[in-house]
Formats: C-alpha cells, structure tokens, sequence
C-alpha cells in the first residue's frame, strides 16, 4: 500500500517515437485511478513505465515517496495483470499463484495457506491442480487476479484485463475487482478503453490523448465539466452532440439561424456540446430546434433518435424514453436546456467560460 | 477434363516418382542387406551359402562391435549435448539482439551449408599437429595434440567438428522456438520477482521441451548415421578404432573388409536402431508436453 507520484515522465521509444509528453499525477493510498483514452495515446506504456518494463526517458516516479525509476520490476513490489493474461502454461494454476512467492524466498507452508487463502477469495479452490489451458477465459482471468494478489503488492497495475472477455462476464468482474480493490485497499492503476468500465470502477479518472494527460477528476467532474472538447465527446455513452455556432451580437446562433441564448464575453466560432440525455422534446413554441428523425435505436428503457438538423453536418442524437411513440421521418421539438449546456472554443477545443443565465445544477 | 477422371490411377501416377525412389533407394537396399545378412559369401563372390543368424551372433559376440558401440555412445551423446547446449546458448544471446539481428542469424546458419566432408578436411586442418593453428595454440598451454597417435584426442575431434556442423540446425529450431514464446510471460515473471536465471530455467526452458525433445532425437540420429562423412574425412576411424563408430564399421567391414555378410548383420541392426529411435519420437510427438 503506497502512493504513486508522477513528476514530468516522459517516454521515447528507441525508434524515437514520443509516447508520452510529460504525465504529473499524484495517485493516493489506496485510491483506484483508472486511465482511459482512445487506442495509442499511451496507457499501455505509462503503465509499463510504471511497472519497470520500459525505462522512463526522463521525469520522476515515486513510489512511497521513494524515487523507483532505476529499480528493477522485482524491486517496485508491483504486481500486474496482462490483457492476455500471462499465465505460465507449464504450471498449475497454484504454482502460477504461488511463483512470486516462491521467487521471494517465502517457505513453502506459508505459500500454500495464502495461495489458499487467495483461491477462495477468488472462488477458484476447485481449479488449484489445473494447468492455465484447462480453464475458461473468466477462470483464467481470475487466476491472474489472484497472482497478483496472493503476493500483496505496495500497487496493483491492470493492463485492459476484461477485454477478452465477453459482456456479461466484463460486468461480473468489473464488479468483482472493485469489490475486492476496496476490500484489500491497495492502490491501483487501472488501464481500459472502454469508457463505461472506467466510469464504473474509477475514484478518479485519468483521460490520456495522444501521450498527454487532458484531465484528470472523479466521474461525475468529468461528466459535468469537461475540460476539452476531448473529454466531452469521450466521456458518456451515447457521446455529446456538438453544434457548430457562433457568437454575434453577444448571442449564441445555432445552425440555420436560432438564437440559442446570451453570450456577453465570447467571440467569434464555437462548438456547442449537449448530452443526448439532456436533449428534451417540447412543444413547438418553447422549441429551440427543430429535428427531423432519421434513424431509431430502441434499447429498451431508452430509444435513442439520430436525428437530422436543417444548418448543422452532423446528426444530432437525442435519448428518449423507451415508451415514446415515434417513427422515423416524423419532426420533434428540441429544446436545449442552458444549464446543461457545454461551450468549447473550435480550434483549440478547450471549454470556455460561460454562466448560463440559468443556475447550474451541477 | 477426362483424364482426370479416373481418381483411382491418377494419385499412383503422381505418387509413383516418390515411391519409385524409395523403391530403388531404400527398400531394394534394405531387402538385399536382410538376405545378405543370413548368407556367408566367399572372398571371390563366387558362391555363398546360407548359415541362419551366425552372422548376428559372430557380430553381437565380438569385442569389437562392443567397441564400436562404446564409441557410437560417446560421439552420440557428445554430440547431441554439445550441440545443443551450444546451439541453445546462441540461440538465447542472439534472441536478445536487436541490431545487425538478420546478420548474425545468418552467419550461425552457415556451417550448415558446409558438406560433411568438407568440415570434416576443415578441423582436420585446424587441428594438424604440424601445421594446425589449434594445435599450436594447444602446445603454447603445454597440451600435445595429434589426434593420429592419440584415440581420446581423435575421438574428441570427431565429436567437435560434428558439433560444429549440427549446431546450426539446432540453432535455427531453438531460436523459433524462443521467439515464439509470448514476452508477457517473461515480463510477468519478472514482475514475479525471477531473475534472468530462474526466468531462463522456470519459464524459458520448459516452454521450449518440445522443441529440446525434437531436437534430442535429430541430434542422436545424425550422431549415428550422419558423421560417416566427417569421420572419414579426419580420421578414418582411426587411430585403432578408436573413432570407429557402428556405421563406420559397416562400412569398413563390408567395402573394405569385404565380409558382406557381417557388414548385412550390422547394417540390419543399425536399422532396427532408427527403428527404435524412430518409434520414441513418434510417440513423443502424439503426447507431446501438455499445456
Ligand atoms: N516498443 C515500441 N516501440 C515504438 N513505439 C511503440 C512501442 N510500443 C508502443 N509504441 C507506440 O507508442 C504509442 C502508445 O502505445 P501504447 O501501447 O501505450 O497505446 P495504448 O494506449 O495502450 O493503446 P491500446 O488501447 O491500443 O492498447 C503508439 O503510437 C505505439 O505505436
Ligand atoms: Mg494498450
């Protein structure tokens, strides 16, 4: 158990190629950071960086307050869980279990009560004598669990763990790591793509974009007020709408021409960001848009509507509820609440200032 | 179209250059060895009479075949160990290679190229107690090499130049085999806290079995059968015997010695051996390691 500090790390692959520019993040004692980010933006080698499997070019990591940058894997007290899992396949899944303690010099009797102890934390008694290739993919991934938590670590690293698994089973373990991440109370670094699974599991969230951190916060921050543009469309599901817009005359004009609301101290081009869930259908007079639906994706509880707006490229998708009666081709009402309005500014991508004359919920 | 009609004379006319070689090769050989092996010729092939398994007694009974049997063993298990074990160790350091990768391979590959023969002449050269550099260097240390007055010396030479030769045909099963281990697991195993050491031996070494069985019995079949050439080229089997392994002695006993029905006996039990040798790796390959 330990904290984790980043100061300025940098990372340049021999072929030159800068993977990451510069990461600062402080993790806490048993925290649960989960880092997420489009494919290539560099999690897996921040996590490999931290983990001793690639030197860091330049930078600090600390691990306790201590700088590990020169140690060896061994020597961090890290313990890691591979998307392919890594198992060795010569071994029984007690002695893939019991290997690090084994190398650590723990006599045998002790590692036997704890790989035991392990097992049926993580249900696998019946499975100890069994080689990694007689197991399903959910049996192998909760062998590798248990691998790194037989050992207690100072920090536990994950590389994507569920992505070989399928749906129902992601949400079964996802459940079950944060379950037993809070139990044990170690930190830990959690590396996905999928951003539900980082919403779901995380304290706080890292989003990376193209080797650089863009922000950093709980959940529910980055749901709210996203810094960039980037985060906003990266996090929630279906993602923000954007409306291209510009300021005139101190008001926001949307696509063909509605005004949308007040903007004293902004200029020029802008992207206006709304949640499809904050998107309401109202009558024709209190409307702001008017949208003409395109596609229906019904899920049941929701139904999502792709719709098309006369003035704007892209479609703008809107969650209704899964008992409203529509049909494609029909015309709806939108209204754009401004309290759950989003501004970013169209070339840099960074949210501007702004108070809604409505009062903030969040 | 309608030549290929007839499925039942077409994959016998495809097939019949192989089997025709086989035919001519192997099992025309092999059947006259199995007859001559039961007959006792005289010197001038004039006749010959049948004398039952005389000749497999009169073979199996004389201390020379035990000899050359001993001598097949040490230049089997020399061979196969040195050129394995040599071949392994490359192998692991050029894994690690990153730079010139593809030319350095290619320089281990090499020796494989080379004629038996060829190699054979090549060591002996080396070796040469007047005129070898490896000699000379061997005197500096005080070490009096000639490999004609001396059995171990020349055995030893057999068993190096051998190794030479083999290794780059382990070399190259070795490296695939290495490079198709996942990097995953030796990271995790370095995560695990094993160092290179324990990592080579707990996770390297056991993943490659399959391929360290495969080769192990390659290695032996071609310790047996195969160094005819080099040993004929260095050492002629020479001296006294001493490098004078079982199919050496076939042929000495049978081309030189012109005892047909000795050399039949030998050559029948030689392939009983490949036989046996055989049988192990097919067994071993339906079960291979299980993971
Ligand atoms: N060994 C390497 N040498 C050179 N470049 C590399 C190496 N490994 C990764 N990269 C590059 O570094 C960048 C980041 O790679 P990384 O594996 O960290 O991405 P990632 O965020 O984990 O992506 P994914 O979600 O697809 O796993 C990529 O552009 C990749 O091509
Ligand atoms: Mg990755």
């Amino acid at each position: 158990m330990a904290t984790l500090k980043l100061t300025a790390l940098e990372k340049t692959y021999p072929n030159g190629h800068r993977a990451l520019h510069g990461i600062d993040l402080e993790i806490d004692d048993g925290e649960m950071v989960v880092v997420v980010g489009p494919s290539g933006c560099g999690k897996s080698t921040l996590l490999r960086c931290l983990a001793g499997l690639e030197t860091i070019s330049s930078g600090e990591l600390a691990i306790a307050g201590q700088r590990v940058n020169e140690l060896e894997p061994a020597a961090r007290d890290i313990a890691m869980v591979f998307q392919n899992y890594a198992l060795y396949p010569h071994m029984s899944v007690a002695d893939n279990m019991g290997y690090a303690l084994k190398n650590r010099g723990v006599p045998k009797p002790e590692r036997r009560r704890r790989v035991a102890e392990t097992a049926s934390l993580l249900g696998l008694e019946a499975l100890l004598e069994r080689k990694p290739g007689q197991l399903s993919g959910g049996q192998r991934q909760r062998v590798a669990m248990g691998r790194a938590i037989v050992r207690e670590p100072r920090v536990f690293l994950f590389d994507e763990p569920l992505s070989n698994l399928d749906a129902a089973l992601r949400v079964q373990m996802r459940l079950e790591i944060r379950r037993l991440q809070k139990r044990l109370g170690i930190t830990s670094v959690y590396v996905t793509h999928d951003q539900v699974e980082a919403m779901t599991l995380a304290d706080r969230l890292v989003i990376m974009n193209g080797g650089r951190i863009e922000q950093v916060g709980t959940p529910l921050e980055l749901y709210a007020r996203p810094r960039t543009r980037f985060v906003a469309g990266f996090i929630g599901s279906p993602a923000m709408n954007f409306l291209e817009a510009r300021v005139k005359d101190g008001e926001i004009i949307v696509g063909d021409g509605s005004v949308l609301a007040p903007a004293a101290d902004i200029q020029g081009s802008i992207a206006v960001g709304i949640r499809p869930e904050h998107l309401r259908v109202v009558d024709a007079g209190e409307a702001d848009l008017t949208a003409r639906v395109e596609m229906l994706e019904p899920l049941g509880a929701d139904t999502l509507a792709y719709c098309r707006v006369s003035g704007l490229s892209l479609p703008l998708v809107i969650r209704l509820d899964g008992g409203a009666a529509l049909a494609e081709g029909q015309t709806l009402a939108v209204k754009l609440p401004l309290s759950r309005l989003h501004l970013f500014d169209l070339d840099s991508g960074e949210r501007l200032p702004w108070h809604s004359p409505e009062t903030s919920i969040v | 179209m309608t030549t290929f009609d007839n499925h039942r004379v077409t994959p016998w006319i495809l097939l019949a250059p192989q089997l025709l070689v086989v035919a001519v090769f192997f099992f025309w050989p092999a059947f006259q060895a199995l007859q001559q092996a039961f007959y006792v010729e005289d010197p001038f092939g004039l006749g010959r009479s049948f004398v039952w398994f005389d000749n497999f007694t009169r073979v199996l009974a004389s201390p020379e075949y035990h000899r050359a049997l001993g001598v097949t063993v040490a230049v089997g298990v020399g061979v196969a160990v040195g050129a394995m074990a040599l071949a392994l160790l490359l192998a692991v350091l050029a894994d690690r290679v990153i730079r010139g990768a593809r030319v350095y391979r290619s320089l281990l590959i090499w020796p494989y190229a080379v004629a038996p023969a060829v190699a054979g002449v090549l060591w002996m050269f080396l070796f040469d107690p007047g005129l070898g550099i490896v000699s000379h260097l061997l005197a500096g240390v005080g070490v009096r090499w000639d490999h004609h007055l001396h059995g171990d010396q020349a055995l030893a030479l057999v068993i190096i130049a051998s190794i030479w030769k083999q290794m780059s045909y382990n070399f190259v099963f070795f490296l695939a085999g290495l490079q198709a281990i996942p990097r995953s697991l030796l990271e995790a195993a370095a995560i695990d806290a094993a160092g290179p050491w324990r990592r080579f031996w707990s996770i390297t070494f056991p993943l490659l079995s399959p391929t360290t069985f495969f080769l192990l019995v390659m290695n032996s079949v071609y310790a047996f059968f195969e160094t005819f050439g080099t040993i004929d080229a260095t050492t002629a089997g020479g001296p006294g015997g001493a490098t004078r392994t079982l199919v050496y002695k076939v042929y000495e006993d049978g081309v030189i010695g012109y005892d047909l029905g000795s050399s039949a006996a030998q050559s029948v039990i030689l392939m009983l051996l490949v036989g046996l040798l055989t049988l192990i790796q097919f067994r071993y390959v339906e079960r291979r390691v299980q993971y």
